[in-house]
Protein backbone atom coordinates (compact mmCIF):
# COMPACT_ATOMS: atom_id res chain seq x y z
CA UNK A 1 0.00 0.00 0.00
CA UNK A 2 3.22 2.19 1.03
CA UNK A 3 4.50 1.71 -2.86
CA UNK A 4 1.38 2.05 -4.33
CA UNK A 5 1.15 5.49 -2.52
CA UNK A 6 4.49 6.73 -3.83
CA UNK A 7 3.79 5.26 -7.46
CA UNK A 8 0.53 7.05 -7.62
CA UNK A 9 2.35 10.74 -6.44
CA UNK A 10 5.10 9.73 -8.89
CA UNK A 11 2.35 9.09 -11.18
CA UNK A 12 1.25 12.87 -11.09
CA UNK A 13 4.70 14.23 -10.81
CA UNK A 14 5.02 12.75 -14.56
CA UNK A 15 1.67 14.31 -15.27
CA UNK A 16 2.18 17.75 -14.10
CA UNK A 17 5.23 17.75 -16.70
CA UNK A 18 3.63 16.13 -19.71
CA UNK A 19 2.36 19.77 -20.84
CA UNK A 20 5.58 22.07 -20.66
CA UNK A 21 3.92 25.39 -20.99
CA UNK A 22 1.33 25.40 -18.33
CA UNK A 23 4.34 23.93 -16.33
CA UNK A 24 6.43 26.62 -16.65
CA UNK A 25 3.81 29.08 -16.53
CA UNK A 26 2.16 27.28 -13.08
CA UNK A 27 6.20 27.40 -11.89
CA UNK A 28 7.40 30.93 -12.87
CA UNK A 29 4.91 33.14 -13.94
CA UNK A 30 2.04 32.74 -11.22
CA UNK A 31 4.95 33.83 -8.26
CA UNK A 32 5.78 37.23 -10.38
CA UNK A 33 1.87 37.81 -11.37
CA UNK A 34 1.21 37.39 -6.82
CA UNK A 35 4.38 38.83 -5.75
CA UNK A 36 4.23 41.78 -8.64
CA UNK A 37 0.51 42.97 -7.08
CA UNK A 38 1.66 42.60 -3.74
CA UNK A 39 4.79 44.79 -3.88
CA UNK A 40 3.49 47.10 -5.39
CA UNK A 41 0.01 47.12 -3.40
CA UNK A 42 2.02 47.46 -0.04
CA UNK A 43 5.13 49.74 -1.56
CA UNK A 44 1.30 52.02 -2.60
CA UNK A 45 0.40 51.57 1.38
CA UNK A 46 3.49 52.52 3.07
CA UNK A 47 4.25 55.58 0.83
CA UNK A 48 0.59 56.85 1.58
CA UNK A 49 0.88 56.40 5.11
CA UNK A 50 3.76 57.68 5.85
CA UNK A 51 4.45 54.87 8.80
CA UNK A 52 7.55 52.75 9.17
CA UNK A 53 5.29 50.16 10.72
CA UNK A 54 2.27 48.51 9.92
CA UNK A 55 1.08 45.98 12.21
CA UNK A 56 4.24 45.59 13.32
CA UNK A 57 5.87 45.03 10.03
CA UNK A 58 8.41 46.78 8.37
CA UNK A 59 8.07 47.43 4.81
CA UNK A 60 10.91 44.99 4.32
CA UNK A 61 9.36 42.13 6.21
CA UNK A 62 6.19 42.75 4.44
CA UNK A 63 7.94 42.17 1.46
CA UNK A 64 9.72 38.79 2.78
CA UNK A 65 6.20 37.94 4.53
CA UNK A 66 4.61 37.94 0.70
CA UNK A 67 7.63 36.02 -0.69
CA UNK A 68 7.26 33.11 2.18
CA UNK A 69 3.40 32.83 1.80
CA UNK A 70 3.14 32.99 -1.43
CA UNK A 71 5.68 29.99 -2.09
CA UNK A 72 4.08 28.22 0.81
CA UNK A 73 0.70 28.46 0.18
CA UNK A 74 1.15 26.60 -3.29
CA UNK A 75 2.92 24.04 -1.10
CA UNK A 76 0.13 23.61 1.17
CA UNK A 77 -3.13 24.04 -1.64
CA UNK A 78 -1.38 22.25 -4.32
CA UNK A 79 -2.20 22.91 -7.98
CA UNK A 80 -5.05 20.67 -8.71
CA UNK A 81 -7.01 20.88 -5.74
CA UNK A 82 -9.97 23.47 -7.00
CA UNK A 83 -12.64 20.57 -8.30
CA UNK A 84 -10.67 17.49 -8.54
CA UNK A 85 -12.93 14.91 -6.23
CA UNK A 86 -16.21 17.13 -6.85
CA UNK A 87 -15.09 17.03 -11.05
CA UNK A 88 -14.68 12.87 -10.78
CA UNK A 89 -18.12 12.87 -9.15
CA UNK A 90 -19.61 15.36 -11.31
CA UNK A 91 -18.15 13.53 -14.66
CA UNK A 92 -18.29 9.77 -13.46
CA UNK A 93 -14.87 10.01 -13.42
CA UNK A 94 -15.44 8.55 -9.71
CA UNK A 95 -16.47 5.11 -11.60
CA UNK A 96 -13.12 4.43 -12.67
CA UNK A 97 -11.85 4.91 -8.83
CA UNK A 98 -14.34 2.35 -8.00
CA UNK A 99 -13.35 -0.30 -9.42
CA UNK A 100 -10.29 -0.30 -8.31
CA UNK A 101 -9.23 -2.38 -4.98
CA UNK A 102 -7.64 0.67 -3.12
CA UNK A 103 -9.27 3.33 -1.44
CA UNK A 104 -10.92 6.52 -3.29
CA UNK A 105 -9.62 9.17 -1.11
CA UNK A 106 -6.23 7.85 -0.62
CA UNK A 107 -5.61 7.61 -3.86
CA UNK A 108 -6.64 11.62 -4.10
CA UNK A 109 -4.35 12.38 -1.53
CA UNK A 110 -1.59 10.81 -3.10
CA UNK A 111 -2.29 12.57 -6.62
CA UNK A 112 -2.69 15.73 -4.89
CA UNK A 113 0.88 15.61 -3.18
CA UNK A 114 1.92 14.62 -6.65
CA UNK A 115 0.33 18.33 -7.80
CA UNK A 116 2.86 19.95 -5.66
CA UNK A 117 5.82 19.31 -7.44
CA UNK A 118 5.56 23.37 -9.43
CA UNK A 119 5.20 24.74 -6.03
CA UNK A 120 8.06 22.43 -4.81
CA UNK A 121 10.36 24.12 -7.39
CA UNK A 122 8.78 27.23 -7.51
CA UNK A 123 10.27 27.10 -3.31
CA UNK A 124 14.14 26.57 -4.50
CA UNK A 125 14.07 28.85 -7.16
CA UNK A 126 12.59 31.82 -5.82
CA UNK A 127 14.03 30.76 -2.51
CA UNK A 128 17.26 31.03 -4.03
CA UNK A 129 16.38 34.18 -5.99
CA UNK A 130 14.14 36.04 -3.81
CA UNK A 131 17.35 37.88 -1.67
CA UNK A 132 18.41 39.30 -4.62
CA UNK A 133 15.16 40.60 -6.30
CA UNK A 134 13.52 42.07 -3.20
CA UNK A 135 14.40 44.21 0.02
CA UNK A 136 14.64 41.82 2.60
CA UNK A 137 14.94 42.61 6.18
CA UNK A 138 19.02 43.15 7.39
CA UNK A 139 18.25 40.60 10.00
CA UNK A 140 16.82 37.11 9.46
CA UNK A 141 16.11 34.79 12.40
CA UNK A 142 15.57 31.87 9.71
CA UNK A 143 17.75 29.23 11.25
CA UNK A 144 17.89 25.14 10.27
CA UNK A 145 15.78 24.72 13.49
CA UNK A 146 13.12 26.98 11.68
CA UNK A 147 13.25 25.40 8.36
CA UNK A 148 12.85 21.81 9.35
CA UNK A 149 9.92 22.65 11.66
CA UNK A 150 8.12 24.86 9.00
CA UNK A 151 8.47 22.52 6.52
CA UNK A 152 6.85 19.58 8.72
CA UNK A 153 3.88 21.91 9.64
CA UNK A 154 3.55 22.72 5.95
CA UNK A 155 3.10 18.75 5.26
CA UNK A 156 0.50 19.03 8.60
CA UNK A 157 -1.03 22.14 6.65
CA UNK A 158 -1.50 20.23 3.27
CA UNK A 159 -3.72 17.53 4.87
CA UNK A 160 -5.23 20.27 7.08
CA UNK A 161 -6.21 22.42 3.44
CA UNK A 162 -7.00 18.78 1.82
CA UNK A 163 -9.61 17.69 4.58
CA UNK A 164 -10.98 21.51 4.86
CA UNK A 165 -11.78 21.33 0.71
CA UNK A 166 -12.71 17.38 0.94
CA UNK A 167 -16.21 17.87 2.56
CA UNK A 168 -17.46 20.92 0.39
CA UNK A 169 -16.25 18.84 -2.93
CA UNK A 170 -18.32 16.33 -2.00
CA UNK A 171 -20.83 17.99 -1.29
CA UNK A 172 -21.40 17.21 -5.35
CA UNK A 173 -22.98 14.10 -4.87
CA UNK A 174 -26.22 16.25 -4.18
CA UNK A 175 -25.15 19.72 -5.87
CA UNK A 176 -23.63 18.29 -8.84
CA UNK A 177 -21.32 21.89 -9.71
CA UNK A 178 -19.90 23.16 -5.99
CA UNK A 179 -16.90 25.33 -8.05
CA UNK A 180 -18.19 28.83 -6.29
CA UNK A 181 -17.93 26.38 -2.74
CA UNK A 182 -14.67 25.74 -3.47
CA UNK A 183 -13.82 29.06 -4.73
CA UNK A 184 -15.68 30.60 -2.04
CA UNK A 185 -13.30 28.63 0.48
CA UNK A 186 -10.54 29.14 -1.38
CA UNK A 187 -10.94 33.09 -0.56
CA UNK A 188 -11.87 32.70 2.72
CA UNK A 189 -9.33 30.36 4.06
CA UNK A 190 -6.65 32.85 1.78
CA UNK A 191 -8.12 35.71 3.50
CA UNK A 192 -8.90 34.17 7.48
CA UNK A 193 -5.28 31.91 6.84
CA UNK A 194 -2.96 34.89 6.32
CA UNK A 195 -2.49 34.22 2.46
CA UNK A 196 -4.12 37.76 1.46
CA UNK A 197 -3.21 39.73 4.79
CA UNK A 198 -1.15 38.88 7.87
CA UNK A 199 -2.59 38.14 10.86
CA UNK A 200 -1.36 41.11 12.85
CA UNK A 201 -3.55 43.33 10.84
CA UNK A 202 -6.69 41.92 12.26
CA UNK A 203 -7.94 42.77 15.42
CA UNK A 204 -6.83 40.90 18.59
CA UNK A 205 -10.79 39.70 19.30
CA UNK A 206 -10.53 38.59 15.71
CA UNK A 207 -7.13 36.53 16.57
CA UNK A 208 -8.49 35.04 19.22
CA UNK A 209 -11.13 33.78 17.11
CA UNK A 210 -9.55 32.85 14.58
CA UNK A 211 -6.86 30.68 16.79
CA UNK A 212 -9.75 28.07 17.31
CA UNK A 213 -10.25 27.48 13.25
CA UNK A 214 -8.32 25.63 11.50
CA UNK A 215 -7.32 28.43 9.01
CA UNK A 216 -5.16 30.46 10.77
CA UNK A 217 -2.75 27.48 10.92
CA UNK A 218 -2.88 27.51 6.73
CA UNK A 219 -0.67 29.88 5.50
CA UNK A 220 -0.06 32.47 8.64
CA UNK A 221 1.38 29.67 11.64
CA UNK A 222 4.41 27.94 9.08
CA UNK A 223 5.27 31.41 8.27
CA UNK A 224 5.76 32.76 11.18
CA UNK A 225 7.93 29.75 12.60
CA UNK A 226 10.20 30.02 9.25
CA UNK A 227 10.76 33.01 10.15
CA UNK A 228 11.37 32.75 14.05
CA UNK A 229 8.25 34.63 15.38
CA UNK A 230 6.44 31.57 16.91
CA UNK A 231 7.99 30.00 20.58
CA UNK A 232 7.92 26.07 20.66
CA UNK A 233 5.24 25.92 22.94
CA UNK A 234 2.92 28.30 20.66
CA UNK A 235 3.93 25.63 17.80
CA UNK A 236 3.43 22.74 19.83
CA UNK A 237 -0.44 23.79 20.45
CA UNK A 238 -1.01 24.82 16.85
CA UNK A 239 -0.05 21.06 16.18
CA UNK A 240 -2.44 20.01 18.11
CA UNK A 241 -5.42 22.10 17.02
CA UNK A 242 -4.27 20.93 13.55
CA UNK A 243 -4.38 17.40 14.27
CA UNK A 244 -7.78 18.15 16.02
CA UNK A 245 -9.32 20.07 12.85
CA UNK A 246 -7.95 17.08 10.36
CA UNK A 247 -9.35 14.34 12.78
CA UNK A 248 -12.95 16.33 12.80
CA UNK A 249 -12.97 16.84 9.13
CA UNK A 250 -11.77 13.38 7.73
CA UNK A 251 -14.31 12.21 9.92
CA UNK A 252 -17.04 14.33 8.50
CA UNK A 253 -15.65 13.41 5.50
CA UNK A 254 -16.19 9.92 6.09
CA UNK A 255 -19.48 10.55 6.72
CA UNK A 256 -20.97 12.52 3.64
CA UNK A 257 -18.60 10.15 1.38
CA UNK A 258 -20.67 7.15 3.19
CA UNK A 259 -23.96 8.85 2.34
CA UNK A 260 -23.39 10.65 -1.01
CA UNK A 261 -22.02 7.46 -2.11
CA UNK A 262 -25.60 5.90 -2.25
CA UNK A 263 -26.92 8.60 -4.37
CA UNK A 264 -23.67 8.12 -7.08
CA UNK A 265 -25.16 7.24 -10.36
CA UNK A 266 -22.08 7.05 -12.70
CA UNK A 267 -22.85 9.25 -15.35
CA UNK A 268 -21.36 9.74 -18.72
CA UNK A 269 -21.60 5.95 -19.45
CA UNK B 1 -20.33 -16.78 -11.26
CA UNK B 2 -23.24 -14.44 -10.93
CA UNK B 3 -27.00 -14.61 -9.38
CA UNK B 4 -29.23 -11.32 -10.29
CA UNK B 5 -32.34 -12.07 -8.45
CA UNK B 6 -35.00 -9.02 -8.78
CA UNK B 7 -32.78 -6.15 -9.48
CA UNK B 8 -34.38 -2.77 -9.21
CA UNK B 9 -32.78 0.64 -9.60
CA UNK B 10 -35.20 3.68 -9.47
CA UNK B 11 -33.41 7.16 -10.25
CA UNK B 12 -34.70 10.65 -8.81
CA UNK B 13 -34.37 12.81 -11.66
CA UNK B 14 -34.56 16.50 -12.03
CA UNK B 15 -37.26 17.15 -14.33
CA UNK B 16 -36.59 21.46 -16.33
CA UNK B 17 -38.77 22.33 -19.13
CA UNK B 18 -36.82 24.44 -21.77
CA UNK B 19 -36.88 28.67 -21.69
CA UNK B 20 -35.42 31.14 -19.30
CA UNK B 21 -38.49 31.33 -17.17
CA UNK B 22 -38.66 28.01 -16.17
CA UNK B 23 -34.46 28.17 -15.58
CA UNK B 24 -35.46 30.60 -13.31
CA UNK B 25 -38.27 28.67 -11.81
CA UNK B 26 -35.99 25.78 -11.17
CA UNK B 27 -33.82 28.11 -8.95
CA UNK B 28 -36.29 28.02 -6.20
CA UNK B 29 -38.81 25.07 -7.10
CA UNK B 30 -37.30 22.03 -8.74
CA UNK B 31 -40.13 19.49 -10.40
CA UNK B 32 -38.31 15.59 -9.89
CA UNK B 33 -39.53 12.62 -11.18
CA UNK B 34 -38.25 8.74 -10.23
CA UNK B 35 -37.90 6.97 -13.12
CA UNK B 36 -37.69 3.34 -13.23
CA UNK B 37 -34.52 2.00 -14.90
CA UNK B 38 -34.08 -1.54 -13.85
CA UNK B 39 -37.47 -3.66 -12.85
CA UNK B 40 -37.01 -6.83 -11.06
CA UNK B 41 -34.41 -8.29 -13.05
CA UNK B 42 -33.19 -12.16 -12.07
CA UNK B 43 -30.28 -14.26 -14.28
CA UNK B 44 -26.90 -15.88 -13.67
CA UNK B 45 -23.75 -16.18 -15.74
CA UNK B 46 -21.79 -19.46 -15.44
CA UNK B 47 -18.07 -19.48 -15.22
CA UNK B 48 -16.58 -19.83 -18.38
CA UNK B 49 -19.61 -17.92 -20.50
CA UNK B 50 -20.56 -15.13 -22.29
CA UNK B 51 -24.01 -13.62 -21.52
CA UNK B 52 -25.38 -11.13 -24.41
CA UNK B 53 -27.48 -8.03 -22.52
CA UNK B 54 -29.36 -6.28 -25.26
CA UNK B 55 -31.98 -3.46 -25.54
CA UNK B 56 -32.68 -0.69 -26.55
CA UNK B 57 -31.19 2.91 -25.67
CA UNK B 58 -32.65 3.39 -22.50
CA UNK B 59 -33.41 -0.44 -21.49
CA UNK B 60 -30.99 -0.89 -18.27
CA UNK B 61 -28.22 -2.79 -19.54
CA UNK B 62 -25.54 -0.15 -18.28
CA UNK B 63 -27.24 0.61 -15.49
CA UNK B 64 -27.17 -3.19 -14.61
CA UNK B 65 -23.67 -4.06 -15.54
CA UNK B 66 -22.97 -0.65 -12.87
CA UNK B 67 -24.76 -2.55 -9.89
CA UNK B 68 -23.17 -5.60 -10.99
CA UNK B 69 -19.67 -3.95 -10.59
CA UNK B 70 -20.47 -2.02 -7.81
CA UNK B 71 -20.13 1.39 -8.70
CA UNK B 72 -23.84 1.96 -7.94
CA UNK B 73 -26.37 0.78 -5.43
CA UNK B 74 -29.61 -0.82 -6.09
CA UNK B 75 -32.50 0.08 -4.74
CA UNK B 76 -33.77 -3.61 -4.03
CA UNK B 77 -33.18 -7.15 -5.11
CA UNK B 78 -29.87 -9.06 -4.49
CA UNK B 79 -26.46 -9.92 -6.64
CA UNK B 80 -24.21 -12.06 -5.70
CA UNK B 81 -20.79 -11.85 -7.80
CA UNK B 82 -18.06 -15.08 -6.23
CA UNK B 83 -19.89 -14.94 -3.04
CA UNK B 84 -19.40 -10.78 -3.37
CA UNK B 85 -22.09 -8.27 -2.64
CA UNK B 86 -20.55 -6.07 -5.03
CA UNK B 87 -21.41 -2.55 -3.46
CA UNK B 88 -19.56 -3.07 -0.69
CA UNK B 89 -16.59 -2.57 -2.60
CA UNK B 90 -14.39 -5.44 -0.82
CA UNK B 91 -10.60 -5.91 -2.16
CA UNK B 92 -10.77 -9.43 -2.94
CA UNK B 93 -14.08 -8.85 -4.91
CA UNK B 94 -12.37 -5.65 -6.95
CA UNK B 95 -9.13 -7.30 -7.83
CA UNK B 96 -11.54 -10.26 -9.43
CA UNK B 97 -13.45 -7.95 -11.48
CA UNK B 98 -13.25 -5.98 -14.66
CA UNK B 99 -15.57 -2.88 -16.39
CA UNK B 100 -14.45 -2.15 -19.77
CA UNK B 101 -16.66 0.84 -21.20
CA UNK B 102 -16.70 1.59 -24.71
CA UNK B 103 -17.96 5.28 -24.22
CA UNK B 104 -15.19 6.22 -21.27
CA UNK B 105 -11.91 6.44 -21.17
CA UNK B 106 -10.25 4.50 -17.99
CA UNK B 107 -6.67 5.24 -18.55
CA UNK B 108 -5.43 8.58 -17.51
CA UNK B 109 -5.59 10.38 -20.30
CA UNK B 110 -2.28 12.48 -20.01
CA UNK B 111 -0.06 9.45 -19.71
CA UNK B 112 1.51 6.56 -22.21
CA UNK B 113 -0.59 3.26 -21.82
CA UNK B 114 3.20 1.88 -19.98
CA UNK B 115 2.98 4.11 -17.55
CA UNK B 116 -0.70 3.14 -16.40
CA UNK B 117 0.30 -0.28 -16.89
CA UNK B 118 3.31 0.35 -14.09
CA UNK B 119 0.38 1.97 -11.93
CA UNK B 120 -2.21 -1.05 -12.69
CA UNK B 121 0.43 -3.76 -11.07
CA UNK B 122 0.83 -1.75 -8.04
CA UNK B 123 -3.51 -1.22 -7.63
CA UNK B 124 -4.19 -5.10 -8.30
CA UNK B 125 -0.77 -5.82 -5.84
CA UNK B 126 -0.01 -8.29 -9.07
CA UNK B 127 3.20 -10.37 -9.78
CA UNK B 128 5.99 -8.22 -12.09
CA UNK B 129 6.62 -11.31 -13.10
CA UNK B 130 3.54 -12.59 -13.94
CA UNK B 131 2.27 -8.61 -15.19
CA UNK B 132 5.30 -8.66 -17.56
CA UNK B 133 4.22 -12.25 -19.06
CA UNK B 134 0.90 -11.02 -19.46
CA UNK B 135 1.60 -8.05 -20.66
CA UNK B 136 3.69 -9.58 -23.32
CA UNK B 137 0.44 -11.86 -24.30
CA UNK B 138 -1.56 -9.29 -24.80
CA UNK B 139 -0.08 -6.61 -26.72
CA UNK B 140 0.97 -9.31 -29.31
CA UNK B 141 -2.63 -10.77 -29.56
CA UNK B 142 -3.94 -6.93 -29.90
CA UNK B 143 -0.87 -5.71 -31.64
CA UNK B 144 -0.24 -2.61 -30.32
CA UNK B 145 3.01 -3.47 -28.95
CA UNK B 146 4.71 0.37 -30.98
CA UNK B 147 2.06 2.52 -29.37
CA UNK B 148 2.74 1.27 -25.35
CA UNK B 149 5.06 4.42 -24.89
CA UNK B 150 2.47 7.06 -26.57
CA UNK B 151 -0.10 9.00 -24.96
CA UNK B 152 -3.15 7.63 -24.01
CA UNK B 153 -4.81 11.14 -25.85
CA UNK B 154 -2.97 10.26 -29.21
CA UNK B 155 -4.03 7.08 -29.42
CA UNK B 156 -6.82 6.44 -32.31
CA UNK B 157 -9.93 5.59 -31.12
CA UNK B 158 -8.86 1.48 -31.97
CA UNK B 159 -5.70 1.85 -30.00
CA UNK B 160 -7.31 3.30 -26.89
CA UNK B 161 -9.76 0.54 -26.96
CA UNK B 162 -7.27 -2.23 -27.07
CA UNK B 163 -5.29 -0.55 -24.22
CA UNK B 164 -8.31 -0.22 -22.15
CA UNK B 165 -8.73 -3.72 -22.53
CA UNK B 166 -5.26 -4.35 -22.04
CA UNK B 167 -5.60 -2.35 -19.11
CA UNK B 168 -8.73 -4.12 -17.85
CA UNK B 169 -7.50 -7.54 -17.97
CA UNK B 170 -3.89 -7.57 -16.63
CA UNK B 171 -4.84 -8.32 -13.40
CA UNK B 172 -6.41 -11.83 -14.78
CA UNK B 173 -9.98 -10.50 -13.76
CA UNK B 174 -12.89 -13.68 -13.37
CA UNK B 175 -15.69 -12.05 -13.82
CA UNK B 176 -15.34 -9.10 -16.92
CA UNK B 177 -18.20 -6.46 -17.97
CA UNK B 178 -18.17 -5.10 -21.31
CA UNK B 179 -19.89 -2.19 -22.00
CA UNK B 180 -20.28 -1.48 -25.64
CA UNK B 181 -16.81 -2.55 -26.32
CA UNK B 182 -16.39 -2.21 -30.05
CA UNK B 183 -18.63 1.30 -30.41
CA UNK B 184 -17.03 3.49 -32.84
CA UNK B 185 -14.36 1.73 -34.26
CA UNK B 186 -13.88 -0.21 -37.69
CA UNK B 187 -14.63 -3.54 -38.94
CA UNK B 188 -11.37 -4.62 -38.64
CA UNK B 189 -10.86 -3.33 -35.51
CA UNK B 190 -14.45 -4.46 -33.79
CA UNK B 191 -13.02 -8.21 -35.47
CA UNK B 192 -10.00 -8.05 -34.04
CA UNK B 193 -11.62 -7.26 -30.46
CA UNK B 194 -14.30 -9.68 -30.73
CA UNK B 195 -11.40 -12.44 -31.44
CA UNK B 196 -9.75 -11.54 -28.60
CA UNK B 197 -12.31 -11.53 -25.95
CA UNK B 198 -13.14 -15.28 -27.62
CA UNK B 199 -9.59 -15.96 -26.89
CA UNK B 200 -9.55 -14.50 -23.23
CA UNK B 201 -12.63 -16.65 -22.58
CA UNK B 202 -10.70 -19.82 -23.76
CA UNK B 203 -7.95 -19.30 -21.82
CA UNK B 204 -9.20 -17.62 -18.53
CA UNK B 205 -12.78 -19.09 -18.68
CA UNK B 206 -14.37 -15.71 -16.86
CA UNK B 207 -18.11 -14.90 -16.42
CA UNK B 208 -18.80 -12.46 -18.82
CA UNK B 209 -21.36 -9.99 -19.54
CA UNK B 210 -21.32 -8.08 -23.09
CA UNK B 211 -23.92 -4.78 -23.85
CA UNK B 212 -23.89 -4.20 -27.29
CA UNK B 213 -26.19 -2.41 -30.07
CA UNK B 214 -23.76 -4.14 -32.64
CA UNK B 215 -25.72 -7.52 -33.41
CA UNK B 216 -22.81 -9.17 -34.79
CA UNK B 217 -20.85 -8.52 -30.80
CA UNK B 218 -24.14 -10.48 -30.19
CA UNK B 219 -23.94 -13.56 -32.69
CA UNK B 220 -20.09 -13.65 -32.89
CA UNK B 221 -19.82 -13.75 -28.90
CA UNK B 222 -22.91 -14.64 -27.08
CA UNK B 223 -25.06 -18.09 -27.02
CA UNK B 224 -27.40 -16.99 -24.24
CA UNK B 225 -29.02 -13.34 -24.33
CA UNK B 226 -30.72 -11.51 -21.89
CA UNK B 227 -33.46 -9.06 -23.53
CA UNK B 228 -34.32 -6.05 -21.87
CA UNK B 229 -36.88 -3.56 -22.53
CA UNK B 230 -37.39 -0.14 -20.95
CA UNK B 231 -35.67 -2.07 -17.86
CA UNK B 232 -38.09 -5.15 -17.65
CA UNK B 233 -36.70 -8.40 -18.21
CA UNK B 234 -38.37 -10.04 -21.20
CA UNK B 235 -36.26 -13.18 -22.38
CA UNK B 236 -33.88 -14.99 -21.19
CA UNK B 237 -32.31 -18.02 -23.29
CA UNK B 238 -30.28 -19.29 -26.53
CA UNK B 239 -30.08 -16.51 -28.92
CA UNK B 240 -31.18 -19.06 -31.74
CA UNK B 241 -34.69 -18.96 -29.43
CA UNK B 242 -35.16 -15.17 -29.65
CA UNK B 243 -36.89 -16.08 -33.86
CA UNK B 244 -39.10 -18.47 -32.63
CA UNK B 245 -40.59 -16.72 -29.44
CA UNK B 246 -40.72 -13.43 -31.39
CA UNK B 247 -41.31 -13.04 -34.70
CA UNK B 248 -44.51 -13.28 -35.94
CA UNK B 249 -43.16 -13.19 -39.47
CA UNK B 250 -41.46 -15.42 -42.41
CA UNK B 251 -39.23 -14.57 -45.28
CA UNK B 252 -40.33 -15.92 -48.55
CA UNK B 253 -37.47 -16.05 -51.18
CA UNK B 254 -38.37 -15.48 -54.39
CA UNK B 255 -35.75 -16.71 -57.34
CA UNK B 256 -36.64 -15.24 -60.50
CA UNK B 257 -35.96 -16.66 -63.79
CA UNK B 258 -37.00 -13.25 -65.88
CA UNK B 259 -38.00 -9.97 -64.69
CA UNK B 260 -41.45 -9.82 -63.45
CA UNK B 261 -43.65 -6.52 -63.06
CA UNK B 262 -44.28 -5.86 -59.50
CA UNK B 263 -47.72 -3.81 -59.87
CA UNK B 264 -49.08 -7.39 -60.62
CA UNK B 265 -48.59 -8.27 -56.63
CA UNK B 266 -50.80 -7.41 -54.30
CA UNK B 267 -49.14 -4.37 -52.62
CA UNK B 268 -50.35 -5.22 -48.90
CA UNK B 269 -47.41 -7.71 -49.23
CA UNK B 270 -44.56 -6.13 -48.07
CA UNK B 271 -41.40 -6.60 -50.01
CA UNK B 272 -38.09 -6.28 -48.25
CA UNK B 273 -35.66 -7.12 -50.48
CA UNK B 274 -35.04 -6.43 -54.25
CA UNK B 275 -31.90 -7.55 -56.01
CA UNK B 276 -33.48 -8.33 -59.32
CA UNK B 277 -32.83 -11.92 -59.43
CA UNK B 278 -34.24 -12.18 -55.89
CA UNK B 279 -37.34 -10.89 -54.17
CA UNK B 280 -37.71 -11.35 -50.45
CA UNK B 281 -41.30 -10.91 -48.70
CA UNK B 282 -42.25 -10.48 -44.90
CA UNK B 283 -45.35 -12.14 -44.47
CA UNK B 284 -47.00 -13.40 -40.95
CA UNK B 285 -46.78 -17.00 -40.08
CA UNK B 286 -50.26 -17.63 -40.56
CA UNK B 287 -50.78 -15.80 -44.09
CA UNK B 288 -47.52 -18.08 -45.60
CA UNK B 289 -50.09 -20.32 -47.28
CA UNK B 290 -52.12 -18.23 -49.49
CA UNK B 291 -49.49 -15.37 -50.06
CA UNK B 292 -47.08 -18.63 -51.49
CA UNK B 293 -50.06 -19.41 -53.57
CA UNK B 294 -50.85 -15.60 -54.92
CA UNK B 295 -46.78 -15.40 -55.71
CA UNK B 296 -46.82 -18.23 -57.84
CA UNK B 297 -50.23 -17.48 -59.79
CA UNK B 298 -48.28 -14.20 -60.57
CA UNK B 299 -44.94 -15.53 -61.69
CA UNK B 300 -45.48 -18.76 -63.23
CA UNK B 301 -41.91 -20.55 -62.99
CA UNK B 302 -40.98 -19.14 -59.75
CA UNK B 303 -38.69 -20.63 -56.91
CA UNK B 304 -40.14 -20.04 -53.66
CA UNK B 305 -38.49 -20.72 -50.22
CA UNK B 306 -40.19 -20.23 -46.69
CA UNK B 307 -37.49 -19.21 -44.15
CA UNK B 308 -36.91 -17.65 -40.74
CA UNK B 309 -35.72 -14.32 -40.02
CA UNK B 310 -32.67 -13.14 -39.10
CA UNK B 311 -32.06 -12.75 -35.19
CA UNK B 312 -31.04 -9.38 -35.71
CA UNK B 313 -34.02 -8.07 -37.23
CA UNK B 314 -36.22 -9.87 -34.81
CA UNK B 315 -34.82 -8.23 -32.18
CA UNK B 316 -35.16 -4.70 -33.94
CA UNK B 317 -38.87 -5.52 -34.41
CA UNK B 318 -39.41 -6.74 -31.24
CA UNK B 319 -37.50 -2.85 -30.17
CA UNK B 320 -39.27 -0.79 -32.18
CA UNK B 321 -43.08 -2.72 -31.16
CA UNK B 322 -42.70 -1.90 -27.84
CA UNK B 323 -40.49 1.58 -28.40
Amino acid sequence: MTLLFFKIVNLELRKQMSYRVDFWVNTVVSFFAAMGVMYFLWDAIFTASETEIIGGYSQKEMILYYVLVILIAKLVRGSNQMTGIAGDIYTGELTKYHLFPTPYLTFKYAEHLGSLLPALIQLVLFGALSPFIFAFPDSLNITPLSIITCANVVLLANLLFFTLTLPLQLVAFWADNVWSLVVMNHFISGLLGGAMLPLELFPDWARTVLNFTPFAYLYHFPVRILTGHIQAEQIWIGVGVMICWIIILSAGSWFIWRKGNKLYTGVGI
Amino acid sequence: MIHVKNLRKEFTVHRKPPGIIASMKALFIRDTITKVAVQEVSFHVAEGEILGLIGANGAGKTTIVKMLSGIIHPTSGSVDVMGYNPWQRQKNFCRQIALIMGQKAQLWWDLPAADCFLLLREIYQVDPKKHQEMLEFLLSILDVRDEINIQIRRLSLGERMKMELIAALLHKPKVVYLDEPTIGLDLAAQRAIRNFILGYRDSVKPAMILTSHYMEDIERLCKRVVILLNGKFVFDGALQDVVQQFSAHKIISVKLHKPVDLTRLNPEIELIEDHGDELKFRVMAEDVAHVSQHLLAKIPGANLAVGEMNTADVIEELFQEKA
